[in-house]
């Protein structure tokens, strides 16, 4: 017996070849990550790292994009250290397309956000017809943001007969009013050329920027409803019935249950909305060009305009400038966002 | 960072390194167009007409390719306001177009680069025969070579009216600077709005002060701001600028910077306005984009905007498209020949015949334009070179200063402040050394 067992207990003794084999296994296991993020990691370098660093490099140098900068041409060369940054921050335009792309940045995430929140959290509650709701919403996404700028232009145009809103504003006998609330000053009418000013002291800010805002907010609500409608899906209805138990009523159950649950998604939804709307281009491009004057302009035209419009004073230099600076901003603004993402465990 | 993933990037580095190199590299020099009929191979075409001008355009190629059976020709339309930018990524990632319409700016900016083909010996050739006037030749050449062909004219400061509105409101077609003003003067007071401005796309704001700089300042002055010899705050070009803060006030519509250009010669076309000042073009753009059954001649005709001061000699306000070729084609000959044939009276008569079209080229006959507004603009495309003529000035200055020349002049429409508009533009055009 005693023998039996000792053979019955004993590990059987691997035969070489297959000892061989899991070796290999075990060296593939290691190195498959690797050979899977391969062919991504090459595309990252090839077109985002590799660019942006030339980018970067770029930036200290003075150059026009009839000849760009190359990292293998020093003798073509003309280094100019700080001064594409200097000159882009003692520049007025520069200021003015800050200003613009801030009112973007305050105003665009908050529409978002807070239109995706009442809509989800109403399309949670509908007992029925919640698809209908979230299509109707999302459908736009699906339209390019140059295709929303043409149709957009055609509601703001100016006159009643084709501006379907001066066509309801001439209905209601208000076209043309104007009003002056304190510091702010409104005109019915020219939303793309002079729709009001609010006066801050320091500052002017043109509303024909939020005339631009809305129809980027119409197009990119959908992102909101889809993200926060899927966050939702999280909530316990356990958790709501206890709540409705204890005497809850439908605004406590949002304010105390549903919008809690929603912090991460909301965070996604706010950074995702800055980053849009730091890198606002099309709309403004096909609606305004910038324009009139400068009022819509926007740092992303800005830096279009530098490289592309300005050929005869090589402005490149500056146009990369302004991207490094846009940049930073971003990766400061989505900073707890990347961290989250960086630090999140997988499983 | 391994040996491999280093060679990687190595790898990576060198072949961007490479294709930047490569746009710096390549081309010939010089040449000549093939016979006529004896071109080959496919080119590339960069146009920005659009519409009823698309069709024409394509006409134009039509009848080349039937003069030259072997050569086929693909035509790209890119926006207007976005041609510069679109020509300036093709030519500098190294896959130009092998020809491409431009304005003078963008052709002394190419030119300076050495990226377009050399056709001095074409334009000796037109001058010579009389085709071409040396002012002409000067408007398409940088530094004395000439680059471009001229291949559709225009006039401007052409004030666009119904003759059946002017009558129902009982005004004579204005003669004088002052018979101009006082039958604005009484279509407002009629409520009828005295202007159609397109002022929301920028350029139809020029149509304004280049006409009000040449009649005020006059052509001299005019040219030498152009070219950069004196600055904005010569007193001639102040003033300039006062008239039209004065026309702005009293006669521009408060939608100026709200409305487009075609919606502004349609609200004309349907006489919400009295006049548009705007360019021959005008012509063709009526009846396609805001009524067919507008006849010109009949329905809508035009007057050559009055002189502002009667002992200014006379002045033609032109602009027009030309079109480059450039040094890097593949196919030189095929090139070379839609050139030719782009500036040739042959080419011109083609789109001529269809309307809203001035040809450069003198051989062009009268008798082919279609209607009396478009032989009545003809005539006044200055043919010698004894005619003062200034060339749209933001298309001929281009780049940087036309885009803020752009958007100060919107911002002069809205607060008509002289100062405030020359201390502008003197920050922004420092070529006189202001």
């Amino acid at each position: 017996m005693a023998p039996q067992h000792a053979t019955a207990t004993r590990a059987p003794r691997e035969k070489p070849s297959a000892r061989r084999s899991s070796r290999r296994s075990r060296r593939l296991e290691r190195y498959a990550p690797y050979l899977f993020i391969t062919p991504l990691l090459v595309i990252f370098v090839g077109f985002y790292l590799y660019p942006a660093l030339v980018t970067v490099l770029s930036s200290f140098f003075r150059w026009g994009l009839l000849r760009p900068w190359s990292p293998a041409e020093p003798e073509r060369w003309n280094f100019v250290g700080l001064d594409n940054y200097g000159q882009t921050l003692t520049d007025a335009s520069f200021w003015n397309a800050t200003l613009n792309t801030a009112i973007w940045l305050v105003v665009f995430p908050l529409l978002v956000a807070g239109l995706s929140l009442l809509v989800s959290i109403l399309i949670w509650y509908l007992a029925r017809g919640g698809a209908v709701f979230r299509t109707m919403f999302i459908l736009p996404m699906t339209i390019s943001l140059a295709a929303t700028g043409v149709i957009w232009s055609l509601i703001y145009n100016p006159d009643p007969q084709v501006g379907l809103l001066n066509a309801v504003l001439d209905k209601l006998g208000i076209l043309g009013a104007d009003w002056n609330v304190g510091p702010l000053e409104v005109h019915t009418g020219a939303w793309l050329s002079d729709p009001g000013v609010l006066h801050l002291g320091f500052a002017d800010l043109r509303l024909t920027n939020l005339a631009l805002v809305i129809p980027a907010f119409w197009a990119f609500t959908g992102f909101g409803v889809i993200t926060l409608t899927a966050g939702l899906t999280s909530v316990s209805y356990e958790l709501v019935e206890a709540a409705k138990v204890d005497g809850a009523n439908t605004w406590q159950v949002a304010r105390y249950v549903l919008i809690p649950a929603l912090r991460a998604p909301l965070v996604v939804v706010g950074v995702v909305s800055v980053i849009f709307a730091l890198r606002t281009f099309d709309i403004v491009f096909v609606m305004t060009g910038g324009g009139p004057a400068e009022d819509t302009m926007v740092l992303a035209l800005l830096l279009w305009q530098q490289a592309f419009a300005f050929l005869d004073t090589p402005q490149a230099g500056l146009a990369t400038a302004i991207a490094v600076l846009l940049s930073v901003v971003m990766i400061v603004a989505a900073y707890r966002y990347l961290r989250q993402l960086l630090t999140e465990k997988p499983g | 960072m391994s040996q491999r993933q280093r060679r990687l990037v190595t790898g990576i580095i060198l072949a961007a390194s490479v294709a930047l190199i490569a746009t710096a590299c390549g081309g010939d020099d010089g040449g000549e167009a093939p016979p006529p009929g004896e071109a080959s191979g496919e080119i590339r075409v960069v146009s920005n007409w659009t519409g009823s001008e698309g069709e024409a355009f394509q006409a134009v190629i039509d009848a080349f390719e039937d003069a030259n059976p072997e050569v086929t020709v693909k035509i790209e339309q890119v926006p207007f306001d976005q041609t510069q930018s679109l020509l300036t990524q093709q030519f500098a990632a190294g896959s130009p177009p092998d020809v491409s319409v431009a304005l003078p700016g963008i052709i002394r900016n190419f030119a300076e680069q050495d990226l377009l083909l050399d056709l001095s010996q074409e334009w000796d050739d037109w001058v010579q025969d009389g085709e071409y006037t040396d002012v002409l030749r000067q408007i398409a050449s940088a530094d004395g070579t000439a680059y471009a062909v001229y291949f559709k004219g225009n006039v401007n400061a052409l004030v666009w009216y119904s003759p059946k509105q002017l009558d129902q409101l009982g005004i004579e077609v204005p003669a004088t600077w002052d018979e101009f003003t006082a039958a604005m003067d009484k279509a407002k007071a009629e409520g009828v709005a005295p202007l159609a401005v397109g002022g929301k796309d920028g350029w139809p704001l020029t149509q304004w002060t280049d006409p009000i700089i040449l009649r005020v300042a006059g052509a001299e002055a005019f040219n030498q701001l152009a070219r950069g010899e004196i600055g904005w705050d010569d007193p001639r070009i102040v003033e300039s600028f006062e008239v039209f803060a004065g026309l702005v006030e009293e006669y521009f519509p408060k939608q100026t910077l709200a409305t487009g250009f075609i919606d502004a010669t349609c609200a004309r076309a349907k006489d919400r306005a009295l006049f548009q000042n705007q360019g021959a073009f005008i012509n063709l753009i009526v009846p396609a984009e805001c009524d067919e059954a507008l006849k010109p001649g009949e329905d809508f005709t035009f007057f050559l905007m009055p002189k502002f001061d009667d002992a200014m000699p006379d002045a033609q306000f032109v602009s027009g498209d030309l079109f480059i070729g450039a040094r890097d084609t593949e196919n030189e000959g095929a090139t070379r020949a839609l050139l030719t044939y782009l500036a040739s009276a042959e080419a011109q008569e083609v789109w001529a015949k269809r309307g809203g079209y001035v040809a450069p080229n003198a051989k062009v006959s009268p008798e082919v334009y279609p209607d009396a507004n478009d032989r009545k603009a003809a005539e006044l495309w200055p043919k010698s070179a004894d005619v003062p003529a200034g060339y749209d000035l933001d298309d001929w200055m281009g780049g940087e200063i036309q885009v803020k020349y752009k958007q100060a002049l919107a911002q002069f429409v809205r607060d008509t402040d002289v100062e405030k508009f020359i201390a502008t533009m003197t920050r922004v055009d420092t070529r006189a050394g202001g």
